[in-house]
């Protein structure tokens, strides 16, 4: 009887939730095999399926912009992996230019920093760059929130995700990140190949056997990354002068140096390098193997550039190939919601 | 017989009583918050801006110690991580533990802090000017945290903790603006300033049950350039990013704030 009771009394109190709002349905994340363990705390915003159609809805809505052209996914687009599909740099209000190539958005609960100097610390945050970048998509914080409280829609689906219709920027916010954060490649050729469920055909694997030997130390894999923070010897652009890192940390040491870039996905995220000076795989391979530019801060990797002879590079195209993720670019979980 | 049962039964009521006893005496001997008394007492702070002393009103000219004439636009921070402190008795009471005030003032209502002590005869405050580094890597905040408040920075994760702005026929900026946004969390050249005051004539205040107590803590804005750094528009009238110079700035209106008055009503 007591047994009963207590199970009763349990379940009861399960159901429950703060302000008699119905309870939000969890949403797993799933480590791809053979990834490591994340770098992302989700125990301060747990992901939710509430939370997350939040985030889709917002990451497509034109209303976070001041002209309402330009939600995020107007400079992250599904099909480019996320990136700004064929463009160097991206459109932003009234005709502008963003000053670096719009990264893919995948595989970022795997990082601690973001964009290309890592200036910002916490995913969450990260949107509010964009949003109020004059240009970008131009819009004042609080303008954003005003405009979404005017919305019978938002007010519902504040309440589903963070029970009230209470809309401020931090739950905009946290909800734009559950949405991110869901966003894994993990299943491209190679993860199959990785998992004994397809081989590579003899350009990939003799793509994979040089990458391994040339490329590895930074693109370290799974992730094709290793997060840090590099001079790949690539000449100062005179119009932008990026001096990359440095702009964040004031040491003379990270001048130049941007985040290594993963390269999953690499076929549908062109052009490549912080400004996207390169248009496609060849142009890369070149510049490492004929173009470094020496500098005080270039990486020691790279003093002697990567020699590479054309069939390496023929070869190594083949390989980066199997690294796009269509499981992920077609996802229907992350496309623009009717 | 009954003695040889009585006996062992003291014992184990004395090493009982023992083990109730001893720990609760170790948690009074030290300052640890996990026994802090109830704060009950209404402890207000008002902030008010001053140019040496004298009532700061936006828009009229002062002189720095450099000798530059200036007018004041803007002029906020934050404050947070206050403490109470007794020096004689060693005994620090957090207030309002893990609450963030935005001091604006251009709104007086922030000016006003509205807060909870324990009772207690203390002779120190202190607090932080700005935002600790923890709640700077901790993603989206609220309230006077909100990123919406003007006090974030969006391309390089960071709270501004200060802000000073206004004009200067010695800036030679565009409209001789001059802006201050003091920020910087981490590294050496971080702006975080926890700052104690005493208060005037070196007294005691005590706060009883019962009755609330109105501290005035003035925020002069001449301090920001100079002791111990020399901060010139002429030279500096723009500082905006985290670094050395910030740093400066910060080390220079640590010094800003002076209590001047306390009422217990």
């Amino acid at each position: 009887m007591a047994l009963v009771l207590t199970g009763a009394l349990l379940t009861e109190s399960c159901r429950k939730s703060d302000g008699g709002a119905p309870a939000t349905t969890p949403m797993s994340f799933t480590i791809p095999q053979g990834f490591p363990a994340t770098k992302h705390d989700f125990t301060a915003n747990p992901v939710t399926k509430e939370g997350f159609e939040l985030g889709r809805k917002l990451f497509y809505d034109g209303k976070l912009s001041k002209d309402g052209n330009f939600p995020c996914a107007s400079c992250h687009q599904q099909f480019a992996a996320f990136a700004t599909f064929d463009h160097d740099l991206s459109h932003g209000f009234n005709n502008q230019f963003t000053t670096r190539n719009a990264p893919g958005l995948f595989n970022l609960a795997w990082q601690s920093n973001f964009h290309w100097d890592g200036g910002i610390n916490n995913l969450e945050v990260q949107p509010l760059a964009p949003i109020t970048a004059p240009n970008e998509m131009a819009e004042d914080i609080n303008a954003v929130v005003e405009k979404l409280k005017q919305d019978e829609k938002y007010r519902t689906m504040f309440r589903s995700a963070f029970g009230t219709e209470e809309i401020n920027s931090q739950r905009m916010l946290k909800a734009l990140t559950q949405f991110m954060l869901m966003m894994t490649s993990g299943n491209s050729k190679y993860d199959k190949v990785k998992r004994g469920e397809e081989t590579f055909n003899i350009a990939e694997q003799t793509g994979y056997e040089i990458f391994k030997a040339k490329c590895a130390s930074c693109h370290v894999e799974p992730l094709f990354t290793d997060h840090s923070y590099r001079n790949n010897g690539l000449a100062v652009n005179s119009f932008l002068k990026d001096p990359g890192r440095m702009r964040i940390t004031n040491k003379k040491e990270d001048s130049l140096k941007f985040k290594v870039p993963t390269l999953r996905n690499i076929y549908e995220t062109y052009p490549y390098m912080h400004d996207g000076r390169f248009w496609n795989l060849s142009q890369v391979l070149e510049h490492y193997s004929t173009g470094i530019n020496q500098s005080n801060t270039l990486d020691p990797l790279l003093q002697n550039k990567i020699p590479l002879t054309a069939t390496d590079k023929f070869n190594l195209i083949y390989f980066l190939g199997t690294l796009s993720d269509t499981s992920f670019t077609k996802d229907k979980r992350f496309v623009q919601p009717l | 017989m009954a003695s040889m049962r009585t006996k062992p039964h003291y014992l184990l009521c004395f090493l009982l009583l023992a083990a109730a006893i001893l720990p609760s005496c170790q948690k009074e001997l030290s300052n640890e918050e996990a026994q802090t008394p109830d704060a009950t007492h209404d402890f207000n702070i008002q902030f008010n801006p001053v140019v040496d002393g004298d009532a700061l009103v936006f828009g009229d000219t002062y002189t720095n110690a450099s000798g530059e004439q200036y007018t004041i636009r803007a002029f906020k921070f934050y404050i947070s991580n206050l403490y109470l402190i007794n020096t004689d008795s060693n005994k620090t009471y957090a207030v309002n533990k893990d609450e963030y005030f935005l001091v604006n003032f251009e709104d007086n209502s922030s000016a006003t802090l509205k807060l909870k002590a324990v009772p207690f005869t203390y002779n120190r405050i202190s607090f932080l000017i700005g935002v600790d580094s923890i709640r700077n890597v901790s993603g989206a905040q609220t309230g006077a945290l909100d990123p919406g408040k003007g006090m974030f920075w969006t391309w390089n994760t960071g709270y501004i903790m200060a802000k000073l702005e206004g004009s200067s026929p010695a800036s030679s900026q565009p409209n001789n603006v001059f802006e201050y946004h003091i920020g910087g969390f981490s590294g050496p050249d971080n702006a975080l300033k926890q700052v104690t005051l005493s208060f005037p004539l070196g007294e005691d205040m005590k706060l009883e049950t019962g009755k609330t107590t109105a501290m005035t803590i003035t925020a002069d804005a001449n301090a920001w350039f100079t002791n111990p750094n020399n901060i010139q528009l002429s030279v500096n009238a723009v500082v905006t990013t985290p670094g050395p110079l910030a740093r400066q700035v910060s080390e220079n209106y640590a010094n800003m704030f002076t209590v001047t008055d306390i009422v217990n009503q």
